[in-house]
């Protein structure tokens, strides 16, 4: 219980650790690739939790998902490696108050509801992933289907809108 | 101790791929070029760009590598012979290898260069193509076999492989995993004709060796998955199942190998196209027609 | 005996074997390139040799022939990019500088090539660790200090100051003494080269002017006919409906914002609401209540409560990575309509001096499909491989499309005659030289001129003999064309048997051609018929029929013109001018096949190749032109003789045409196809003429 504990603590500490970097750093690729890390270091909580689907996705989604966004900050970002003196954040107050705020709902939403008894034991990898299969196929395929296919459309409206106004603007 | 054979058989294998990759880029066949080759590049000089992002171009090969580890600690040699046994094997494998993606995007914007960062970018358009179609094909192969497991997976084809089974899947995946470990035709990150070695070619010294030692690891690792879900694995007559592997192994990475210089490099506009309109509809057919017969036929 | 690029350290008990295993595993970049090396007969792929395409990972600098001059600083940049211990290792090339001497020198014939290869093994088991390796320096090397600024950098000045089109401070940058760097890309391995991670927008043009009434994005109220300053702020002036169109700009332009707008700002963070204050536009806490400039980064400061809230400007999505070449593919939008639509009015929360980046690069040249990318000048250098040798093109990349190109040729021939008067035979030779990449052809041009100039007609076995010899070099040139665009398209086996094929040609006579016949009849249908050629050559590189070119590139639009067809003997020899349709890089492919075919039978029809002899001339006097259809295209000479000697010469190449076409083929392409595209209309530089 406690070789856990620490390293649950490791990859905690890792995660918040990386957070900050994507802050502090100047260069735009260094940020994107610090929250990637971060991302990964959750995964490997959820790993350290015992929870192996949920692990291994999170680790294979954010290194995917992170690299995109990497490239989408050089695209469109003006001094993509940081080495420019410039101060590229805005809205500090604002932020900074999302920030605590949001904080503080999230301690709040730990300590205060009643999680229930904490599990003596897991089940086994190959039984979570088998009830994990069911559960998406059965009660939750609702769920995540329309949540599919809901990102899809958006994504298809995005560009649509990006297009066809310029469309017309390019006579 | 089953960890310390794996790996051994590792380095024996990522050896035997130099000598074939030696063989198809330069034409001679020398059983101790890598090895020379090796022993001359850590006494070589280490260049440094100067205002490089030193993190990522010391970062990229070294995450390079530790992907390919990573990846080939799940897949299994023989029963028993694996070095870590995972219930979600195949998604394992499918993470660890999505780090090379991270490790080549380090790799092209560390030195800034101009050839290594478009080569690192280029990488990136390529992985949005293949990356569907390296994940699609293993969840036909894991219906199957019903369980993620990579040993589970093997021994679900004991009656009949998978490449027989599910041959559009097959194809898919060994074209995804070529994109994925940049083997030509498909090595945009890479090309010695348009970018002048890409991502390669900023390295020097005792990097470069760990670069092409990552590389032959993950070559090394997609031939031992294709030969996992789709050969067979360790499965067959006569010989011990070590053996099959090794053999199977061999040859999937040979081919892989060697199959890119009878063909010219293709357009990333055109592998992009082929991969998102043709690939995915036929992986899509694949996952549904296996879904079909697993349920109707009894094998 | 040690080399000249020994890497610094004692020869220990492991470094001697470290120097072995380099010895044994010789890794070679060549210069100026395997292509001439190979019309040069050496076979540098047969030998152990291993051929890498960038000088970083080679141990081992081979140089091919003399080093013309304008390859030598290339050379030199070449040189120190490679990782000691280095060794160079000379052909037949007489004087290097600035290169070091060379380690091994040798002749240019296969047993020069593997005398020196075997002395280089000694040379660098022996003398590959130094205790005390130098420096290499040379001119080409040196770096000098710019300063630009880091919004505009189209700005470049030699001492510090104010960017005068937004008033920050320069900032210095290193850059190589002669602008450009040798071997493509990698300019200096200890020197920093114009980063295009650095900055966020490098080397583009500056604002386009145009007509229409200008106004400030800050002050509507200042009107001007001509582009300028506005004169209260210092920004440039912008057309006035663009910013009526673009809704905000930093610091708005419009007077139809309310002025209960500014209301809104009395609660914003980082600003005094106080009248008359004044702030940077980046920096929006610096105050200051006169004007004057930014202490963080230089620029003009403005007025606080000018300057209205709105909404980003950015962070709209492209659903595809920028840049695949196929512009219809890309939703070709403008960097603003990501929010298409957005209202004027002032949005809450947002801070006021938000400086929306793309109004920030709002004057800055726009890719073609409205998308704002970072644009990076790349050179492929001269030495780049695939390219032809002695070709700069440099390319300024848009994303990793191309946005502009420039093709010049550091080889090229410029002096026809080395005096005011040249021996007959010395002008053969000098023009035959001057052309590596296809002597022959250039020999019986030469020699063709000064027959008619000199009025004397070679005899009919002598024609034959002559055709024959220059349709053998039109087989070998065009399966070296084969084998570097196997190299670049990543076709390796192509690149090998070609290249095979060329060096078996190359010096064969007609009952060795016939032999070689079959297997060159076979690659060129085979690499017709590979897979993934249609693919990647299909459209591409497409030129229109008005376009000017020459040879093979002309002749592959369906149409087009061969000095050939006038030509009796060639006619008598069964020669017809072969065609193709489409006008794009695959039927030039194709063409060239058939051409490499055609003169096949050509040659098996006249029976015997002679190498054309310089003409027998007294002291004749006259003028002469001929023409002659090198394997790129038509080449013309004239000549004029007095007493015996050539006096004056003059010569059009076929290259002199294509080059022109560089321009046309790359705009808008994807970096791979751009680089085929310049393949396929193979250039020689050393035809460029001035």
């Amino acid at each position: 219980m406690t070789v856990q504990m620490i390293f649950l603590a490791f990859f905690g500490g890792a995660a918040v650790w990386f957070g900050v970097v994507v802050f502090r750093t100047h260069s735009m690729v260094r940020s994107a690739l610090a929250l990637l890390f971060s991302q990964t270091a959750i995964g490997a909580m959820f790993l350290v939790m015992q929870a192996e689907f949920l692990g291994v996705l999170q680790i294979m989604m954010m290194a995917t998902e992170m690299s995109v966004m990497a490239i989408f900050m050089v695209m469109f970002m003006m001094d993509p490696g940081g080495m420019g003196k410039m101060d590229m954040t805005h809205q500090k107050r604002l932020s900074l108050w999302v920030g605590v705020i949001g904080l503080l709902a999230a301690l709040l939403l730990v300590w205060l509801p009643d999680w229930g008894p904490v599990a003596q034991s897991v089940p086994g990898a190959h039984e979570q992933a088998a009830d994990l299969g069911r559960e998406l196929l059965g009660r939750s395929m609702l769920i995540f289907q329309s949540a599919g296919l809901t990102i899809l459309t958006a994504m298809v409206a995005a560009t649509m809108v990006a297009i066809v106004p310029n469309a017309e603007q390019r006579k | 101790m089953s960890i310390l054979v794996v790996l051994l058989s590792l380095a024996a294998g990522a050896y035997a791929l130099a000598v074939i990759e030696r063989w198809a880029v330069h034409g001679h066949l020398s059983l101790t070029g890598p090895a020379w080759a090796a022993l001359a590049l850590m006494g070589r000089e280490s260049l440094l760009a100067h205002k490089s992002d030193r993190l990522f171009f010391e970062l990229g090969p070294v995450l390079l590598l530790v992907a390919g580890l990573m990846a080939v600690a799940v897949i299994p040699l023989a029963p028993g012979l694996i070095i870590t046994d995972l219930a979600t094997g195949a998604l394992f494998l499918n993470a660890a290898l999505a780090y090379v993606l991270v490790a080549l995007i380090m790799a092209g914007w560390g030195p800034n260069g101009a050839y290594a960062m478009i080569a690192g970018w280029r990488f990136l358009g390529q992985f949005i193509a293949y990356a569907m179609l390296i994940v699609m094909p293993i969840t036909a192969v894991a219906m199957r076999a019903e369980s993620l497991s990579t040993v589970e997976i093997v021994a679900s084809q004991a009656q009949l492989w998978n490449v027989l089974y599910q041959p559009v899947g097959f194809v898919l995946f060994v074209v995804a995993a070529m994109g994925l470990a940049w083997l030509p035709p498909l090595d945009l990150p890479d090309a010695t004709g348009e970018l002048a070695g890409g991502v390669e070619a900023e390295y020097t010294g005792v990097r470069l060796a760990v670069l092409r030692l990552a590389r032959m690891v993950i070559i090394l690792a997609l031939a031992g998955a294709t030969v996992t879900f789709y050969l067979g694995g360790w499965l067959g007559p006569w010989l011990p199942p070590w053996a099959w592997s090794a053999i199977k192994i061999l040859a999937v990475a040979a081919s892989m190998l060697s199959v890119g210089r009878y063909m010219p490099r293709i357009r990333e506009a055109r592998y992009l196209a082929l991969s998102w309109k043709l690939g995915i509809s036929l992986a899509l057919a694949n996952i549904f027609v296996v879904g079909v017969i697993a349920l109707v036929v009894p094998i | 005996m040690t080399i000249a690029g020994a890497h610094a350290g004692a020869m220990t008990g492991l470094r001697r074997l470290i120097s072995t295993a380099m010895a044994r595993d010789l890794t070679a970049f060549v210069l100026p390139g395997a292509s001439v090396a190979r019309s040069m007969g050496l076979d540098l792929a047969g030998s152990p040799l291993r051929i890498v395409g960038t000088p970083r990972h080679a141990n081992l600098l081979i140089v091919v022939g003399p080093l013309p001059p304008g390859l030598r600083d290339a050379a030199a940049v070449t040189y120190a990019q490679m990782p000691r211990p280095r060794a160079i290792l000379a052909l037949g090339a007489g004087d290097i500088a600035p290169l070091p001497d060379a380690d091994v020198s040798a002749p240019l014939t296969r047993a020069g090539l593997r005398s020196g290869l075997a002395d280089l093994r000694r040379v660098i088991a022996a003398g590959a660790f130094r205790a005390d390796s130098g420096e290499f320096n040379a001119p080409a090397l040196e770096v000098r200090v710019e300063y630009t600024c880091p919004m505009h950098p189209e700005i470049v000045r030699d001492a510090p100051g104010d960017c005068p089109k937004c008033g920050m401070t320069l900032v210095p940058r290193e850059t190589a003494s002669d602008g450009h760097g040798g071997h493509g890309g990698h300019v200096m391995p200890r020197e920093d080269r114009p980063n295009p991670a650095d900055h966020a927008h490098a080397g583009h043009a500056q604002d386009a002017g145009g007509s229409g009434a200008y106004i400030c994005p800050m002050h509507p109220e200042v009107i001007s006919d001509a582009p300028g300053k506005c004169p209260k702020c210092g920004m440039n002036l912008a057309k006035a409906e663009e910013v009526e169109s673009h809704g905000h700009g930093h610091g708005h332009g419009h007077a139809s914002h309310a002025p209960s707008a500014h209301g809104d700002h009395a609660g914003q963070d980082d600003k005094a609401g106080g009248s008359g204050a004044y702030t940077c536009p980046m920096h929006p806490e610096v105050i200051s209540d006169a004007p004057g400039k930014c202490p963080k980064c230089g620029m003009n400061l403005v007025k606080a409560e000018e300057v209205e809230s709105h909404g980003p400007g950015h962070g709209h999505g492209h659903g595809d990575h920028g840049g695949y070449g196929k512009q219809q593919d890309h939703s070709g939008h403008d960097g603003h309509a990501g929010h298409g639509g957005h209202s004027k009015a002032a949005i809450d929360g947002i801070e006021p001096h938000f400086m929306s980046m793309v109004e920030m690069t709002k004057d800055q040249p726009r890719s073609s499909d409205g998308l704002q990318m970072d644009w990076i000048k790349v050179p492929f250098g001269p030495f780049f491989p695939g390219l032809p040798a002695g070709l700069r093109l440099t390319l300024t990349l848009d994303g990793d499309t191309v946005a502009a190109s420039d093709a010049t040729s550091l080889v090229g021939a410029t002096d026809l005659m080395d005096g005011p008067q040249m021996r007959v035979a010395d002008f053969v030779e000098r023009l035959a030289t001057m052309m590596p990449l296809s002597p022959v052809s250039y020999r019986a041009l030469a020699c063709a001129a000064i027959e008619v100039a000199a009025g004397v007609e070679p005899d009919h076995d002598a024609r034959r003999g002559r055709a024959a010899a220059v349709e053998r070099e039109r087989i070998a040139s065009h399966l070296n064309w084969l084998a570097e665009f196997g190299l670049q398209s990543g076709f390796l086996w192509l690149a090998a048997r070609a290249g095979a094929l060329q060096l078996a040609v190359q010096g064969a006579d007609v009952a060795g051609i016939a032999t070689q016949a079959g297997a060159i009849r076979r690659l060129s249908r085979r690499v017709q018929a590979a897979p993934l050629m249609r693919m990647r050559l299909r459209r591409i590189a497409r030129i229109g029929k008005d376009a000017p070119a020459s040879g093979p590139v002309d002749r592959a639009r369906g149409g087009g013109s061969d000095a050939r067809t006038g030509d009796p003997t060639l006619k008598d020899l069964g020669f017809e001018m072969r065609v193709r349709n489409g006008g794009d890089a695959l039927a030039r492919l194709r063409l060239r096949c058939d051409e490499i075919a055609q003169s096949l039978d050509v040659i098996a029809a006249a029976g015997r190749i002679a190498v054309p002899q310089v003409p027998d001339v007294d002291r004749v006097s006259g003028e002469g032109e001929a023409r002659i259809e090198t394997p790129r295209g038509t080449a013309s000479l004239r000549v004029k003789l007095a007493n015996g000697k050539v006096v004056e010469a003059d010569l059009d190449t076929p290259t002199d045409v294509n080059i022109a076409l560089v321009e046309t083929v790359t705009a808008q392409q994807e970096l791979g196809d751009a680089l085929s595209a310049v393949a396929s209309l193979d250039l020689s530089p050393w035809e460029v003429r001035g």
